[in-house]
């Protein structure tokens, strides 16, 4: 398992030599921008062991409607892939397709070599749906650590960092006690964060889980989330609408059409990391987010 | 400020309905049967205090037992029929007909089956209120929030950790209002359930006894007729306390 991430290094990075904490090593920038009540030491930099995904000719149909054309997709262990691309152009039935959510109407899905349904019954999956979710009546630690419980004979016996340790590296250690409804809703979906980090899953499969938060909160929890997989070294999946969310956190983003939704463009992301939050003001970003514009056609 | 309105608000209306009551029965002249004052009330209950005590004690016990069996049976019927809707289409009219029953009508024959004493007592009211009770956690379990539930399923929860976790903390709001409504029906049920069985304790035994004889008095029935009220008023302050205990959490229980 543990060659599977120096692979993906090496296939990214072409340097199988990198760093234990993989090519998103971005400590530099979580000591600028972290808040201030977490410590520096307080991250285990253990990276969690990344899942590849292979899709053949998938698609999903649902009764006459074709929610996804057939589509072949690969994805790198240790890679981070955004599926970006207008409303209902299928890249969340894509995404729950991955995790076994739905099952496809043809085609081929592995995670890790095994099936979707497999990687969930083993807790390989990590999944941020897109409203934060949490259950009003358990505590924001309660809630953080919810899916440790659950299933718990496939929970990481020793998990790299604690749910306490993830909860201070956020933010929210002060509110460790309080309920979600005492919460903002960026500090909701950091626990939404924290509660898919904790299970040390080697793929994380995120549901546009920003599009509810104003600008600023978005942009701030991009940066945290990229600082959080620094720690972690874990495959994502991103579901997003947002160009810069797309270019600030992806290696390579499939640009989806609707109707039926189909990947019509990938896009390489060659932005150096560790990516600091000021790199979205540079020109090559510009210039990514111009492309990724202009990949996606009539549709913005 | 808010905590002496919520407590003289009421206070100003049930001293308000009293003194209305006491003096309609007075300008009136009504008959003792037809509505007695309060005044007489109290001064029954302050007559024979232990007799009224431990009747309203009985009734309260039968409708305890009678609540928590219903309670019990609609929580196992209710997670089946939330977790499958061929259970739920098969088992709703079977409560309709139960719920659209006049169980006043069936009393008897629940007497003859389960013979004298508390037995037939306890069946009715748990009979009576159980479909209501079990409506309600279905309503419940079924507005559970769909991305909560999807994100169970991505750890392949397994359906007793749905039911445990998200499933029936989701439902207890409703539950609660359920049991609300509930408490007066059970009530009813067991007054009238206590009446019919021929037993001797119990406020519906002795509401009973002062309709085969009305030489009894006026003041024994409308005495334990408050005491009924006043059984009924306990619970649901139990309930609200027990409500506010368990659903802090809930947007109803937030000032």
């Amino acid at each position: 398992m543990k060659s599977d991430l120096h692979r993906a290094c090496a296939t990214i990075d072409g340097d199988p030599t990198t760093s234990p904490n993989g090519r998103d090593d971005d400590i530099g920038a979580a000591t600028t921008t972290r808040p201030a009540c977490a410590t520096e030491t307080a991250m285990a930099t253990i990276p969690t062991v990344s899942a590849s995904v292979e899709l053949v000719n998938v698609s999903k149909t649902f009764g006459s409607v074709d929610a996804l054309a057939p589509t072949d997709l690969t994805i790198d262990a240790g890679e981070i892939l955004t599926l970006l691309g207008p409303s209902g152009c299928g890249k969340t039935t894509l995404l729950r397709l991955i995790a076994g959510l739905v099952s496809a109407s043809t085609g081929r899905i592995t995670v890790d070599g095994v099936s979707p349904a497999q990687a969930r019954a083993e807790k390989r999956i990590g999944f941020i749906p897109q409203a934060p979710a949490l259950l009003p009546w358990r505590s924001v630690r309660a809630n953080a650590s919810l899916l440790l419980e659950i299933n718990a004979a496939h929970s990481p016996p020793r998990p790299n960092v604690s749910v306490d340790e993830l909860l201070d590296e956020v933010g929210l250690s002060e509110f460790a006690d309080a309920r979600p409804h005492e919460l903002s809703g960026g500090m909701q979906q950091r626990v939404g964060l924290v509660r898919a980090f904790a299970l040390d899953a080697p793929l994380l499969l995120m549901d546009e889980p920003f599009a509810a938060l104003d600008e600023i909160t978005r942009t701030e929890m991009r940066h945290l989330l990229t600082r959080l997989r620094a720690h972690h070294g874990a495959t994502v999946v991103f579901v997003t609408h947002s160009i810069s969310e797309a270019a600030f956190l992806s290696d390579r983003v499939a640009v989806l059409s609707s109707r039926p939704g189909r990947v019509t463009s990938l896009e390489a992301i060659d932005l150096e990391r560790p990516r600091r939050p000021e790199v979205e003001d540079s020109e090559p970003f510009f210039e990514i987010t111009t492309r990724l514009r202009h990949a996606l056609g009539g549709f913005v | 400020m808010r905590l002496l309105r919520s407590i003289a608000a009421p206070v100003t209306g049930v001293v308000l309905l009293l003194l209305v009551w006491e003096m309609v029965v007075r300008v009136f002249d009504v008959r003792r049967f037809v509505l007695l004052a309060p005044s007489k009330i109290v001064a029954e209950l302050a007559r024979d205090p232990g007799s009224y005590w431990s009747n309203t004690l009985v009734t309260a016990r039968h409708m305890l037992i009678a609540l928590t069996i219903a309670l019990a049976v609609a929580l196992v019927v209710g997670s089946l029929m939330a977790a499958s809707r061929f259970v739920e289409e098969a088992i709703q009219p079977i409560f309709v007909v139960i719920l659209v029953t006049p169980w006043v009508a069936y009393t008897t024959s629940i007497v003859i089956w389960l013979g004298f004493g508390a037995r037939p007592i306890i069946f009715l009211a748990a009979f009576v209120t159980f479909p209501i009770l079990t409506f309600g956690v279905v309503a419940g379990m079924r507005g559970a929030d769909p991305a909560a539930r999807e994100l169970l399923a991505s750890v392949d929860a397994s359906k007793w950790e749905v039911l445990w976790h998200l499933r029936l903390p989701s439902a207890l709001p409703v539950i609660f209002t359920t049991l609300r409504i509930t408490v007066a029906i059970a009530l009813g049920a067991t007054y009238f359930a206590e009446g019919s069985t021929g037993g001797t304790t119990g406020l519906g035994a002795v509401g009973r006894r002062v309709a085969l004889d009305q030489t009894i008095g006026a003041e024994v029935l409308w005495t334990s007729t408050i005491c009924s009220s006043l059984l009924g008023i306990t619970a649901l302050v139990v309930l609200s306390i027990a409500e506010r205990t368990l659903l802090g959490w809930h947007v109803s229980q937030r000032a």
